[in-house]
């Protein structure tokens, strides 16, 4: 088996309440690098169609770096077909924060899920024993009481757990999953996936070492690297000013433009509002960018919060006051929400373009509350607790990048960084990976694995593959990389990019 | 005597610490093989790495039953002789921070050695929750208020606790 990888997935069977280990062909790993690739690859193999959704399978995948001091490596790719299309279609998205780290920790590369449990239950994976514990006295209960309550249940507050909220066990669409209170898997529809299943969390303690090929070598170039990163300049003033938004690759900061409900200097007002709840920071797995931010309110510690979620309860749906914001920040947390669609959906109501949940009727009326963020939050909790979930929900598209898409989770880096710090490029990803697993990896291995699991997730997306051989394929390489970078950062909606400090 | 700084209210949790820890004394990368250990409470967004603070009148070495708690006098560290240890686990129970840990295989306890006088984990803390001070710099206020930081901590949490169960905290803490 080669280093950096534990050569096993996890299969659990809810129905059946059985749990087994399987291993994953070294071709494999070697094959695809990371998380994105297995999990595609294990789709194509033994699901290449959608099942119903209570069978539907859930796949969470590490890398070869998850769980190590490479900096910007905690991320964790999952799929599963995606309840946000009508049939369900495969999907795949990507999870910050640290809960890839015990997945290997316990001795599995992958976990895969799939049945349903005929009663709540929850899942606790220790150091490779799992087990199947009964989850009706967290039934009902929000994120932060179910993660400490099983945190305190096993007695280790070292365990991760990921969990959903009582938006998920009633099977809201855009419902999510949390970790940690502060990261969540979006895009994907996994609140309502748990739901369905009747899972309401899943636990993790694993501490197996992860062996390296070379650990001096590997040791060496993780020190140089996070120290270039330390003193990238663009850090430093991410650093002095103690925002929470990044500045794109050329150093220029940027406003968000195209909308007229916005101005820059509102923008401005809501982003000195929240920074005054801002009380420190947090951060994904060996990460040195820490770009999460803590938030104290009303003299509580109210937990981490992205810059970018927070833009979606704030310019997004017209609310500038970081108050309002952050409460609808904590209702989405609590509950379990995914907070790019239910700022989408909110937005809509808003505007008027969807019915809202309050009828003419309806002696909860929004017509006379004259804060916006007050508003937002009365209509959210109606739909929250009304169950009123038939809205039409506003997918955010897919990047028109899938090479970056794709490059950022086979070499499992977090993007946010990639695309901002010029330290972190391709050759260095690459003469990581051999560090720590012994494959020299070339740039055509790396063009042909881009090719290959961009075909595989054509397919299971029912989509026509438009490089039908790998020679019309765009060439993968440092420049090519560098060329999509800045073709993202023109065309990317990430409201990182949208916001000054 | 030189110590590792620690400002809890800079960590960040991100687990470099324990990384460079575990592969540069073991060679491969696990929570449970580093010599610095990282706790958390989410919930308060408290996290805290905790390590050895090199004491001058150090309680490991005094309760130690075999003397294989010793200071290295090039660095000033207080480490396990391994050959001595037999893994009674006194110097845990002893220490104030419980800072030393066992290791996973040998079953010998394990404490910060100062890698030779320039600790990694100081390197990789890009946040300054940890700082090396080589010499007679950290003053014993320093370590109190590190030590009173933890404990109340955990007294905030068991309070919390003993109150009305994980209910009460989340209360406390607003998220509901």
């Amino acid at each position: 088996m080669p280093k950096g990888w534990t050569g096993k997935r996890l299969r659990i069977d809810l129905t059946l309440r059985r749990a087994w280990s399987e291993d994953i062909p070294e071709g494999d790993l070697r094959q695809w690098f990371g998380g994105r690739g297995i999990n595609a690859s294990f789709f194509h193999q033994n699901f290449p169609s959608p099942t119903s959704s209570s069978e539907n399978p859930i796949a969470f995948a590490v890398g070869p770096l998850t769980g190590t001091l490479a900096p910007c490596s905690g991320w964790t790719s999952i799929a599963s077909f995606s309840p946000f299309s009508d049939p369900p279609r495969y999907a795949f998205t990507r999870m910050a924060g640290h809960f890839g780290v015990p997945l290997k920790g316990a001795g599995f590369d992958q976990c895969v899920l799939q049945g349903k449990a005929d009663r709540p239950l929850y899942l606790w994976i220790d150091d490779g024993k799992v087990k199947f514990e009964e989850a009706g006295h967290l039934w009902g209960k929000g994120t932060t009481e179910t993660t400490v309550a099983i945190q305190e249940e096993k007695g280790d507050r070292s365990i991760e757990v990921l969990c959903i909220g009582p938006a998920g066990e009633r099977q809201l669409p855009f419902s999510n999953v949390i970790h940690r209170l502060s990261w969540t898997g979006d895009h994907l529809g996994l609140g309502y996936l748990f739901g369905v299943k009747h899972l309401k969390a899943i636990a993790i303690r694993g501490k197996k070492p992860v062996a390296l090929q070379d650990p001096p070598r590997f040791l060496n170039l993780c020190l140089t690297l996070k120290d270039g990163i330390q003193k990238d300049r663009k850090l430093e003033a991410l650093k002095e000013e103690r925002t929470f938004s990044l500045p794109g690759r050329d150093g220029k900061r940027r406003m968000k433009d195209g909308n007229d409900s916005s101005s820059p200097i509102s923008e401005q007002q809501w982003t000195a509002s929240l920074s005054s709840y801002l009380s420190g920071q947090e951060s994904c797995f060996s990460c040195p960018v820490h770009c999460s931010r803590n938030t104290q309110h009303e003299e509580n510690c109210t937990g981490g919060i992205h810059l970018e979620k927070a833009w979606h309860f704030g310019p997004h749906i017209g609310v500038y006051n970081g108050d309002w914001t952050l409460k609808l920040h904590h209702l989405c947390q609590a509950q379990g929400l995914d907070p790019f669609l239910t700022g989408s959906l909110l937005a809509r109501i808003l505007d008027g373009v969807e019915n809202g949940p309050l009828s003419d009727q309806d002696p909860v009326q929004t017509d006379h509350i004259w804060e916006q963020g007050e508003k937002a939050f009365v209509i959210l909790n109606r739909i929250i607790h009304d169950g009123k979930n038939g809205f039409h929900l506003a997918v955010p598209p897919s990047s028109e990048n899938k090479d970056l898409d794709v490059l950022a989770d086979i070499i499992p880096f977090c993007k946010i960084v990639v695309n901002r710090l010029n330290r972190m490029t391709v050759s260095n990803m690459i003469e990581l990976i051999g560090a720590a697993t012994g494959h020299a990896l070339s740039m055509e291995d790396l063009q042909e694995t881009v090719w290959s699991i961009l075909r595989m997730e054509s397919h299971l997306q029912n989509k026509e593959f438009p490089f039908g051989d790998q020679s019309s394929f765009p060439r993968v390489g440092e420049g090519q990389i560098n060329e999509i970078l800045k073709k993202e950062e023109r065309s990317n909606e990430s409201t990182i990019h949208r916001t000054t400090s | 005597m030189p110590a590792i700084s620690i400002v809890p209210e800079r960590c960040t949790g991100c687990h470099s610490c324990e990384m460079v820890c575990s592969l540069a004394h073991e060679g491969s990368c696990s929570s449970s093989l580093s010599r610095i250990r990282m706790k958390k409470w989410e919930e308060i967004s408290v996290f805290m790495p905790v390590v050895c603070q090199h004491c001058e009148k150090p309680p490991c070495m005094t309760i130690c039953p075999t003397g294989a708690r010793k200071r290295v006098p090039e660095t000033g560290a207080v480490v396990t002789d391994e050959k001595r240890c037999v893994g009674c686990k006194s110097c845990l129970y002893a220490c104030p921070y419980s800072a030393p840990v066992i290791h996973p295989v040998t079953k010998r306890t394990m404490t910060c050695d100062l890698c030779n006088g320039q600790p990694l984990c100081t390197k990789v803390c890009t946040t300054g929750a940890l700082s090396y001070i080589p010499e007679g710099d950290l003053s014993m206020e320093r370590k109190k208020a590190f030590g009173e930081i933890f404990l109340q901590s955990m007294k905030s949490t068991q309070r919390l606790k003993a109150e009305d169960g994980p209910t009460a905290r989340v209360r406390a803490n607003g998220s509901r």
